[in-house]
């Protein structure tokens, strides 16, 4: 039975950006950039509500560039792109989001550039011929992919903390040793990959250099995945076959989209989309009993750890160093075998998520999933996600029936 | 006034073989200035910092009154990396090494740093002075780069 929304929320203003239509034949060419931030700024002005009170945005596909431009960092991002209706349905989400009490403000933001940029496609996204100033300024210089990117955030959290890559080399090791709890992991075992079974901090060490300091196993896999989870009202999670795992808090936020613009480089907005779930669920990270923080890299695994208040600032990589993230650790984390060795297939969110369902319900140790010893006895887990480049976090903070 | 060394290419050499980003339509003065050597930045009038990359809108205070301003080409390393696996063009390159400066006049740019030793990071240190440069890619594009400042 859905909440009643009525009057929940209300649009107190509208704007359009200065030059519409056939702009060209009045001045220059505009962008679909132009045209979102002319409007936005518009609206703004006719409101007098401030573009940094924005707490919300919403637009198709191209959310947080639009944040990042205006350089807002929202705790409710919506990039929701099904066509000419897209809009319709952001104003629903934005009602919802309201009525949850998740934010007060929501910008729904449109700006395509169709006659300037016509016959090369778009829908809402700058389209070919046009580039992000954030892309330009970047292109020329040599980064490819994550690792290259990620690698700089070591190096300053090095810098800042006295930490060493033989430090961040122990969440690999660490995870390894879960991945060798789970018979579906890559490196469950020599048999399942050449590289698979037991490693060392040395073998971390000694791996090729991908970007320095990351060598190869303090990056993530590359590999195949699919997965699902169903999320339903608890009058259905309890009628189920199946056993519930509540969703007792959830935040979400932003740092940046481009690297250019992380202010910090040993800290991520994990900081306060943990903050807004554990509000929610009236809980702290001294309650969390496991917890699935996404391992693109060492780094990653280790900083958001710190972020998620489960280790003092800078000192991350102690969780694994110290055996507490382990089999048999007071905080066991990534109990998968992680992006670093079980499976990590581009956006390992799903994965994240499927093994906290699977802790938390008690089915870790299912014969196909994980062998003795995988299966925790943790009632409480908080999930981190982390998008693009260290740039955008999702926290969940689960709770089995007790 | 300060002009920023200039790497140019005489007709009989090899082509620039590296990604040259398409030129947005709101960067021209940028280009522009790179052609003569010089570091233009976008800075507010409003709140009078400079921001990096180019906006629309000031990501400070949010005013669209922005002007383009000389910058002095000096920084410092922000942090840095090593690059070892790479495409196209920076493949031949590897190691190689990227960093972020910290500009003089505020906020932060992506570079390959060059004057420092890929193969010795641990030789690398970050706050170290660095100057800009410029390197022509093509008619309309000189890119900068930094350069690890010498010791004086």
């Amino acid at each position: 039975m859905a909440a009643n929304l009525k009057n929940a929320a209300a649009i107190v203003g509208a704007a359009e950006s200065n030059e519409i239509g056939y702009p060209e034949e009045r001045g220059p060419k505009v962008t679909s950039l132009q045209h979102h931030i002319e409007a936005i700024k518009n609206v703004s002005d006719l409101t007098g509500i401030p573009i940094s009170d924005i707490e919300g945005v919403f637009s198709t596909g191209w959310s947080q560039q639009i944040a990042e431009h205006l350089g807002i960092r929202p705790h409710y991002l919506d990039t929701t792109t099904v066509g000419g209706c897209s809009f319709q349905v952001h104003v629903h989400h934005a009602l919802a989001a309201i009525h949850a009490g998740i934010i007060d403000i929501a910008l729904v933001s449109h700006g395509q550039a169709g006659w300037s940029y016509r016959g090369a496609g778009g829908g809402g996204r700058p389209v070919a011929g046009e580039i992000d100033p954030g892309t330009e300024m970047t292109i020329p210089y040599g980064v490819f992919g994550a690792p290259s990117n990620y690698a700089h955030a070591m190096v300053r959290h090095m810098h800042s903390f006295g930490t060493t890559p033989e430090d961040f080399a122990h969440v690999s090791v660490v995870t390894r040793q879960w991945a060798m709890l789970n018979p579906r992991a890559l490196m469950f075992s020599k048999d399942t990959n050449p590289f698979g079974g037991p490693i060392t901090v040395e073998d971390v060490m000694e791996a090729r250099l991908i970007a320095w300091p990351l060598t190869l196993f303090h990056c993530c896999l590359v590999t195949d995945h699919g997965g699902a989870v169903i999320v339903a009202r608890p009058e259905i999670a309890k009628s189920l076959r199946t056993r519930p795992v509540w969703i007792a808090g959830a935040g979400e936020s932003m740092g940046h989209q481009n690297m250019l613009e992380m202010v910090d480089f040993t800290a991520t907005s994990a900081s306060r989309s943990s903050a807004i779930a554990y509000e929610m669920a009236g809980l702290g990270p001294q309650d969390m009993e496991m917890a699935m923080i996404y391992d693109s890299f060492t780094i990653t695994a280790a900083m958001t750890a710190e972020m998620l208040g489960l280790a003092p600032r800078g000192k991350g990589y102690t969780l694994w160093k110290e055996g507490h993230a382990a089999p048999g650790g007071r905080l066991p984390i990534n109990t998968n075998g992680g992006g670093l060795s079980f499976n990590h297939s581009g956006m390992y969110g799903m994965q994240l998520l499927v093994e906290a369902y699977r802790q938390l319900s008690g089915t870790a140790e299912d014969g196909v999933h994980g062998i003795e010893g995988k299966q925790t006895n943790a009632r409480t887990c908080v999930v981190n996600g982390t998008g693009g480049t260290l740039s955008t976090t999702g926290t969940l903070v689960l709770a089995s029936d007790e | 006034m300060f002009a920023a060394p200039i790497t140019r290419r005489d007709s009989g050499r090899v082509a620039y073989d590296k990604p040259i980003p398409p030129k947005g339509l709101h960067t021209q003065p940028f280009w522009d200035g790179a052609k003569e050597g010089k570091l233009m930045l976008p800075r507010c009038r409003s709140c009078n910092r400079v921001h990096w990359y180019p906006r629309l809108i000031c990501p400070f205070c949010h005013s669209t009154d922005i002007e383009w301003i000389e910058g002095s080409g000096a920084g410092r390393i922000h942090t840095f990396a090593v690059q070892h696996r790479a495409f196209g063009g920076w493949a031949k390159e590897v190691p190689y090494v990227t960093a972020y400066i910290d500009l003089a006049e505020g906020d932060r740019m992506l570079t390959v740093l060059r004057g420092v030793d890929a193969e010795h990071p641990e030789t690398i240190e970050i706050g170290a002075e660095v100057r800009v440069e410029f390197e022509e890619a093509d008619e309309d594009t000189h890119i900068p780069f930094w350069r690890l400042a010498e010791a004086s």
